[in-house]
């Protein structure tokens, strides 16, 4: 045999896997899609700037020092934009804790606060500290905002030239760091590929074996045999997320600094919506393969759309207003509001309506769909 | 003679990929208390659909079906613990070990712990599985996964055992220990109705054979009677006689 013949035999043998795959639609749709999402997505995410923040200036000082700086900062457009990156809010008389509640809130990602005797020490060449809150659950726009605040400092001459003037900025999360920021997202993540992904193969792998229809036929209700099976994955999705969060403490000293009760709600919420997705698109798929396409097409875009490696703050609005529709923003967003930043039910009410919902659809659908029928 | 299955009219269509399928056509049959009633028919003659019915398993698509005076589709929960059912596949749980499949299946029958596991025990022996009783059903052969299956079927002591080809793709001597089993079963007081394609089974073994092509029952009768209206020696050429038309067309 000669290498002419083995390359025209791997060349033939090339062609028949391209004629097979040419055949599949659901494969070659996810798999030209995935790298393309991914560059798009991590792209913008990364590399994003702050458009329109809401922003709070604190200011009870009327003097000619105050009223230049926050104008300019009111008109701050960065380089590449042309939007103005804040859209602020003005107040006066607001205590720093109450400003820091209200970015607690997730009202503001940013707060600056002027001390009523600005201008005039200033004007008297006394020394004087400006305060600046930020949003460090959010890393990214924390980091742009103190960056853009100090640059204006500068600009206005007001920083350095003078001396007279520092820059407080109290960390109110305490220090965060990448990875006090991914973790609660990666948790939510996990939880929901691992529900959706488990329940559904599990249920398509006994459909296609055929254990499910041999359980059917036994006197137990459909709702048991989905119950069943969703126990079993509320406590595995549970314990994934218990050692996750061991791992995270271990190796980085990552710490919840809310309540793990509330936590474990976010999870057992989010977990029932994966858990419906996953019987949802195993009645839809006729087999084991069909399946895991399915799951794919659905599961992979809310990767890359929520926010899980990025902060969406920093994402273009298309992209915000798309994972507005995605369950896993919410979970994340929860996730993140009671880990990161100790907040309490309040914080993360709507997010627990939204995932309520999604549990509840996701589930009577899925229930309604699971057929008894062979 | 006591009728513990009553079928009247039985349609099934499926609708697959844009055509329509009669798989079920107009099937009209009873089946008496205590007797083993065997169907035959070629592949996808519409056999296993029946069962399905039978068992609750498929909604008909029209006609009417009683399990012992228990309406299908209206008294299934009624219904499915009097009815043991070995599928055509044989659908164990390969990671589990045999004794372990039967313990599933007792538990959703609600068998009482201590019934189970001597029942267990018993049946084990009956089916000359009891050395492998804490194997993986994996690496069973095809002669083991269709007697495990059928005592999967009859944890619950059911008093109707339907068996979807007991005897296909199995050596004869297998084969023989199948039947022997269905004879235990019967002469336990369960009513046994099975499908196979093979002919002279259906004749050593059933009270009554129904001849199914087609997705019809062409006909059915004691196999005797079957010999003498088809002028036939055995059930093969009865058989023959029956579908032949069909399956040349
Ligand atoms: N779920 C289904 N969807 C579509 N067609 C089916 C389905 N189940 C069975 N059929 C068709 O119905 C016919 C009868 O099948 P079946 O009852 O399995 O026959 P048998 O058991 O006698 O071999 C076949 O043509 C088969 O392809
Ligand atoms: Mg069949």
């Amino acid at each position: 045999m000669t290498i002419k013949t083995e390359l025209i035999d791997s060349l033939a043998v090339a062609e028949k896997e391209f004629k097979i795959l040419s055949r599949r639609k659901g494969v070659i749709i996810p798999l030209l899609l995935f790298p393309l999402v991914m560059m798009i997505f991590f792209g913008y995410g990364m590399g994003g700037t702050l458009k329109d923040a809401p922003f709070l200036i604190v200011n009870s000082d009327t003097g000619q020092a105050s009223s230049s700086l926050i104008q300019e900062v009111g008109s701050y457009t960065p380089k590449y934009d042309s939007y103005p990156m804040f859209s602020v809010t003005y107040s006066k008389d607001m205590s720093q804790s109450e400003a820091e509640s209200k970015i607690n809130a997730g009202v503001y990602k940013g707060a600056l606060i002027i001390p009523p005797d600005f201008s005039d020490n200033i004007a008297k060449n006394q020394s004087t500290t400006l305060t600046l809150l930020t949003d460090s659950s959010d890393i990214t726009a924390s980091e742009n905002i103190i960056n853009t605040i100090k640059q204006l400092l500068t600009t206005t001459g007001l920083l350095k030239i003078t001396g007279l003037v520092s820059l407080n900025v109290p960390n109110i999360y305490g220090n965060l760091e990448y990875l006090d920021f991914l973790t609660p997202g990666i948790i939510a993540l996990t939880i929901f590929f691992g529900s959706v992904m488990t329940t559904g193969a599990a249920i398509a792998e006994e459909k296609e074996s055929g254990t499910l229809v041999r359980m059917l036929m036994t006197p137990i209700s459909k709702r048991s045999v989905i119950l069943g099976k969703t126990f079993y994955q509320l406590i595995l999705e549970l314990a994934k997320a218990v050692i996750l969060i061991l791992v995270a403490y271990f190796l980085v000293g990552f710490r919840i600094n809310g309540s793990w009760l509330l936590v474990a709600l976010v999870l057992v919420l989010f977990t029932l919506g994966g858990v419906g997705v996953g019987i949802i698109l195993s009645a839809k798929a006729e087999s084991m393969e069909s399946f895991d396409q399915l799951a794919m097409l659905v599961t992979m875009p809310s990767m890359f759309l929520t926010g899980v490696f990025f902060p969406l703050s920093s994402a273009p609005v298309w992209m915000q207003c798309l994972a507005r529709c995605v369950p896993l923003t919410y979970a994340i967003d929860a996730m993140r509001t009671i880990m990161v930043k100790g907040q309490n039910l309040n914080a993360i009410s709507t997010d627990l309506i939204i995932l309520t919902l999604f549990a509840i659809v996701t589930f009577t659908l899925g229930v309604h769909l699971f057929r008894r029928e062979a | 003679m006591e009728p513990i299955i009553e079928v009247k009219n039985l349609v099934k269509t499926f609708d697959s990929r844009g055509k329509k399928i009669t798989a079920v056509n107009d099937v009209s049959f009873t089946v008496f208390k205590g007797e083993i009633f065997g169907m035959i028919g070629p592949n996808g003659a519409g056999k296993s659909t029946t069962f399905s019915m039978l068992t609750t398993l498929t909604k008909p698509t029209s006609g009417n079906i009683k399990v012992s005076g228990l309406d299908v589709g209206k008294q299934d929960d009624r219904i499915r613990p009097i009815i043991g059912i070995v599928p055509q596949k044989l659908s164990l749980y390969p990671l589990l070990t045999a004794r372990e499949n039967l313990k599933f299946m007792g538990k959703l029958y609600n068998i009482p712990k201590k019934v189970m596991e001597e029942r267990i025990d018993y049946y084990l022996r009956l089916v000359g599985l009891e050395d492998s009783a804490d194997r993986f059903t994996e690496g069973f052969s095809g002669g083991m996964k269709q007697r495990l299956s059928v005592i999967c079927a009859v944890m619950h002591d059911p008093q109707i055992l339907f068996w979807d080809e007991p005897s296909t793709g199995l050596d004869p001597q297998t084969r023989q220990a199948i039947w022997k089993l269905a004879r235990k079963f019967n002469e336990d007081g369960k009513t046994l109705i099975f499908t196979t394609h093979y002919m002279e089974e259906a004749e050593n073994i059933c009270d009554r054979v129904a001849v199914m092509n087609l997705g019809k029952m062409v006909a059915l009768d004691n196999p005797e009677v079957l010999k003498e209206t088809s002028g036939s020696l055995n059930l093969e050429q009865v058989f023959m006689h029956f579908t032949g038309e069909g399956v040349c067309n």
